[in-house]
């Protein structure tokens, strides 16, 4: 919010809204932002404005906290692909994908549950999201979004292990939903590029095909 | 900078004196015993040949990674992937690709042993791999196959549970996998931190003791394994590696709250929070310094001596009676309290006491000095509490000026000059608890419940362990000592209910004689390791919640004792104690890592006990204090279980451990008996004088109190129930303010576990610790003084104790019994004949 020159900018998207207005406000730069959400704002700022610049989006400000700076991150991955799991509720059924699979053979058990059990993917998929929702959100590991214990953030692997499996579930059995969100928001993109880039998975496990380097020169991307 | 071992640090060790001029034990009493000791005895010698599994599994997964299977050769980057990898595949469905994963990681976590050649390199690959896995995750990840591989064995196993006596080695492979690589995480943070080289292990330590005190799932790591131990004891789970449970809940606990010296700190930090002084004296350090002092003989003992068996129990009847104590002792020169000897006259001795005690220096003036390093001194600063003060004041005011002043200890008006004197000593070691203030606060909050503010209660690891295990805690505490009855050396093996054993024996039962000795050796180390690790957890419980308050050790204790917790130690010191603590249940060669390093020797009865050279074993030293400690926590102040030591003999029992030469043990036992000394009458009072002089000499004096002579008011035996019961309100009254629902669940839950606990207790009592006809009950006319004889006074003691349960449950009436009372009161009271008078005869008859 700016005072000095006598408007006020809300940034909110109020009922009644139009798609083509949603989101639509000034950016604002992170110094400014006088929230305990700023992080969050700038990431979603970012985004907003050119989801293809991956590795600008995941460039860390200054000053940054390297903790809050990933878990802020990880709850926008679970947030953004939200949009994913909607669509594959259309392709992707418990009759056709009746375990959580990418191309071996392993079958991944599905943690939210008190005895892991082999869910369908899609379950897996809706499972998985609301675990981490559940763990982004808990009071118990991340009372604060301002700064995290250095015991919750190792936390993070497990979530990001987990989720990426969502990833090569849709592009190894549901390419063209995969592809159709995937030139959309670049997600899969950054989150190769995040987990990569701070050491949370094993390279050889990102089996889903990313050509980061092309994507490390800004400005230069298709997915 | 190349971090020091723990085996270079100069640990006194057997054989460093002379035999002759100290046959004390060296043995130091700590937290736990040296690193590679306390790894060692985490595997089983039956297990061994799994070690080779973990290698296997290891090359084969390198195999599919296309890399040599050499971790020394990797790049650190290459490492951190594979563990990556590793915990990928931990999610996995199928169960073979998912132990192959944990084994995997078992074997970085045991260093890599198969690329290596000496015992320090491998303990240096550890300490390199806990870091990088714990940084990675890994334990977390374990903690969550553990979860899985309880629910899905209790899932598979549900339509037929195997019997205890069923179950093998195999049935817990994976389990076995899973918690050896929880331990080697846990002690190795653990002991890296304590020996404070290295920082970044003091950052790891303090982010996993945060770890360690949040839940899991919903579930705090101590408390699901306080539940595995629940459910092994249930018999709904046989499989349950319970040594391994124990031995890292007793780690975990140990990490997640601290040890010795976090506690004395805690306690200090408390105390200044009550403005209270800080405390003076250390328990451990003092006793440190202590001598041993030599063993009182015991009738038996010098029988043994005089003629080998034959006519054994005649002889020993003619023998109680002479007192011939005499020749057994030379304490006096011993403890250099008494310089010159006088052939152990009770009135000498107590001249020499009283002596020394007056020259005792007041406290203000010893502030910084170790009151031990003086001989010619008492070890300890004897104390006073309120009470006793009180007490002096009421009697000497009633005496000299006829009324008295309740609740004032500053008025001495009227009194004659020899009284102010002793006012001013008392008031001089008045010594105010931690507990009392916590009592004073507590009692204060329930007399004005809206104006007193306890203010915010500190989230302590302490306090977090007693909230999370208070809905379940008598069944933790019936658990535990189920454990610790069945891993007793004397508890015979009728208990069908429970098998320790299924995590030693292999399926098949080795027919060659070197295997059956090996086999033997091992079920002996399995069961000392499981009375470590038991009593050690206890211990902590007991003394981290008494420093945190006062109820909760209350709560916790009194749930021992009516486990029988009292007599289950005492059964377990009736053995040949000094056989027990320099036992050899150990096969050095067998040990882990020099099982698995270098040639492999086969095992001979020449190399069985190569490179054992202690004369003493740390584990069941460390066992025998932890439980002397615990029975001195449980009995201290509280009358009614102080009669439980005596009307379940344990005077003699505690005679035998005397036989110890270790002072800081001696200390505990004569701490025992300092108790019940007045109880058990003249006759043993003379008998034992030499006992008595080393209870003058070790024990801390409470000043005016008559410990050994006085004929105490307060000791009327039927007040028993009545303590424990005023104990139980004011312990409830604290947990249902404090903690309501958990109260609640707790309650309801004991409902339904109290028979158990007096089943438990009937085969403690069957196991006849009183009974015991080796003709050792040297204590054999202990006075209780009154009618009903040893054992109606055991059962007395036994069933006010467990009443103490019943008393508390509400029952609910039905509606319909509530509409029909009148009819119920015809037909089953008053319609039914009485004959009060059978009452009489059946009461009369156990007298005659």
């Amino acid at each position: 919010m700016k005072m000095a020159d006598g408007t006020t900018i809300i940034r909110r998207n109020k009922s009644g809204t139009k798609a083509k207005d949603f989101s639509r406000w000034p950016d604002e730069p992170l110094e400014e932002m006088d929230s305990t959400l700023a992080v969050q704002q700038y990431i979603q700022q970012l985004i907003k404005n050119d989801p293809s610049k991956v590795e600008h989006i995941l460039t860390m400000p200054l000053g940054q906290e390297e903790g809050v700076w990933k878990y802020e991150h990880l709850r926008q991955f679970c947030m953004e692909l939200n949009g994913l799991a909607v669509r594959l509720q259309k392709t992707c059924f418990p009759s056709t994908c009746t375990q959580m699979t990418a191309t071996e053979q392993w079958i991944f058990l599905c943690a939210a549950h008190k005895t892991p059990k082999e869910c369908a993917a899609i379950d897996y998929t809706r499972h998985t999201l609301d675990g981490a929702a559940s763990l982004l959100n808990s009071n118990k590991y991340f009372p604060s979004r301002v700064s995290i214990k250095e015991s919750s953030v190792a936390k993070l692997g497990s979530v990001c292990r987990r989720v990426y499996r969502i990833f090569s579930h849709a592009y190894f059995h549901h390419r063209r939903v995969f592809d159709e969100f995937e030139t959309d928001t670049y997600l899969c993109n950054r989150f190769t590029y995040f987990v990569t880039k701070y050491e949370l998975m094993s390279k050889e496990n990102l089996i889903v095909p990313m050509n980061i380097e092309e994507n490390a020169i800004p400005g230069e991307s298709e997915a | 900078m190349k971090p020091i071992s723990p085996r270079n640090i100069d640990y006194p060790r057997p054989g460093s004196y002379g035999r002759g001029s100290s046959p004390d034990l060296d043995f130091v009493y700590s937290d736990a015993d040296l690193y590679d000791n306390e790894i060692s005895e985490l595997y089983s010698y039956t297990e061994h040949v799994e070690f080779q599994l973990n290698v296997k599994a290891f090359e084969d997964q390198m195999e599919t990674y296309d890399l040599p299977p050499n971790w020394q050769k990797l790049t650190p980057d290459n490492r951190k992937s594979i563990i990556f990898k590793l915990l990928d595949q931990l999610d996995v469905a199928q169960r073979d690709i998912r132990m192959r994963s944990a084994r995997c990681i078992l074997y970085l976590a045991q260093g890599c042993w198969a690329e290596i050649q000496s015992d320090q390199e491998q303990e240096q690959h550890t300490k390199d791999n806990i870091k990088l896995l714990y940084k990675l995750g890994v334990f977390a990840s374990f903690v969550e196959l553990l979860n899985l591989e309880i629910r899905s064995s209790s899932v598979v196993q549900d339509a037929s549970v195997p019997k205890p006596h069923e179950v093998s080695l195999s049935d817990s492979t994976d389990l076995r996998v899973i918690l050896s690589v929880l331990y080697i995480i846990t002690e190795t943070i653990r002991t890296e931190y304590e020996a404070g080289q290295c920082q970044e292990y003091v950052d790891i330590y303090q982010a996993f003791q945060k770890e360690v005190n949040v839940p899991y799932d919903e579930e705090l790591l101590t408390v699901k394994l306080l539940g595995m131990t629940t459910r092994f004891c249930s018999g709904t789970a046989p499989h349950f590696p319970i040594k391994k449970v124990l031995l890292l809940l007793w780690k975990v606990s140990l990490l997640s709250m601290g040890g010795m010296s976090s506690l004395r700190d805690l306690k200090n930090e408390y105390r200044e929070k009550n403005n209270l002084d800080r405390l003076k004296e250390d328990t451990i350090e003092i006793t440190r310094q202590m001598r041993s002092s030599s063993p009182p003989a015991t009738a038996a003992d010098i029988l043994e001596s005089q003629n080998q068996k034959e006519g054994r129990r005649i002889a020993f009847r003619r023998c109680t009676n002479e007192a011939f104590i005499e020749e057994q002792m030379d304490l006096e020169s011993q403890t250099g309290m008494v310089p010159n000897s006088n052939n152990g006259e009770a009135e000498d001795d107590l001249n020499d006491y009283f002596r020394n005690c007056n020259v005792l220096p007041l406290p203000e003036q010893q502030e910084n000095q170790q009151p031990f390093h003086n001989n010619s001194m008492l070890p300890w600063q004897p104390k006073v509490r309120q009470k006793d003060l009180e007490q002096f004041l009421e009697i000497s005011r009633s005496k000299f000026i006829g009324y008295t002043l309740v609740n004032d200890l500053n008025t001495l008006a009227g009194l004659p000059e020899p009284i102010h004197e002793g006012y001013k000593i008392l008031k001089n070691h008045m010594y105010t608890s931690l507990a009392d203030v916590q009592i004073k606060l507590e009692e204060n909050i329930a007399r004005n419940p809206l104006t007193t503010n306890e203010g915010d209660i500190p989230q302590t690891s302490a306090e977090i362990l007693y909230q999370a295990i208070l809905p379940n805690l008598p069944q933790y505490m019936i658990a535990l000592l189920k454990v610790l009855l069945a891993a007793s050396p004397t508890s015979k093996s009728k208990t069908e209910s429970i098998n320790i054993m299924s995590d030693v024996l292999p399926k098949e039962i080795p027919l060659t004689e070197m295997a059956s000795t090996k086999l033997e050796i091992d079920v002996n180390r399995h069961k000392e390791i499981i009375v470590k690790a038991v009593s050690g957890t206890l211990l902590l419980y007991l003394k981290h919640f008494k420093i945190n308050h006062i109820y909760q050790f209350e709560f916790m204790s009194q749930h021992l004792v009516f486990a029988n917790c009292i007599p289950l130690v005492l059964k377990f010191f009736n053995q040949n104690i000094t056989d027990y603590v320099t036992s050899k249940n150990n096969i050095p060669l067998l040990d882990f890592p020099s099982c698995v390093l270098g040639d492999q020797t086969n095992l001979t009865s020449e190399n069985l006990v190569f490179g054992d050279n202690a004369s003493f074993s740390w584990r069941n030293m460390f066992s025998c204090i932890n439980l002397l400690r615990i029975l001195n926590k449980l009995i201290k102040w509280k009358h009614s279980r102080v009669m439980m030591l005596v009307v379940f003999k344990s005077a003699p029992i505690l005679k035998k451990a005397l036989k110890v030469r270790h002072a800081m043990m001696q200390l505990y036992v004569l701490k025992l008996l300092k108790m019940q000394t007045k109880y058990l009458g003249r006759q043993w009072r003379k008998t034992n004088m030499k006992t008595i002089s080393a209870i003058y000499s070790k024990v801390r004096h409470r000043l005016n109190d008559d410990w050994a002579f006085g004929n105490d008011l307060e000791s009327r035996p039927w007040d028993f129930q009545a303590e424990e019961c005023t104990l139980r309100t004011c312990v409830d009254r604290f947990n249902n303010r404090r903690y309501p629902e958990a109260t609640l669940k707790c309650q309801s839950a004991m409902n339904t576990q109290v028979q158990e606990a007096v089943n438990q207790g009937d085969d403690l009592q069957t196991d006849n610790i009183n009974n015991n006809d080796n003709g050792l009950s040297l204590g054999g006319n202990l006075c209780m003084g009154n009618s009903g004889g040893d054992e109606n006074d055991a059962d007395h003691v036994r069933n006010c104790g467990c009443n103490g349960i019943w008393l508390d449950i509400k029952v609910e009436l039905t509606d319909d019994f509530k509409a029909n009372y009148e009819m119920w009161l015809d037909e089953e009271v008053s319609g039914t004949p009485i004959d009060w008078d059978i009452l009489i005869k059946d009461f009369a008859q156990p007298i005659n």
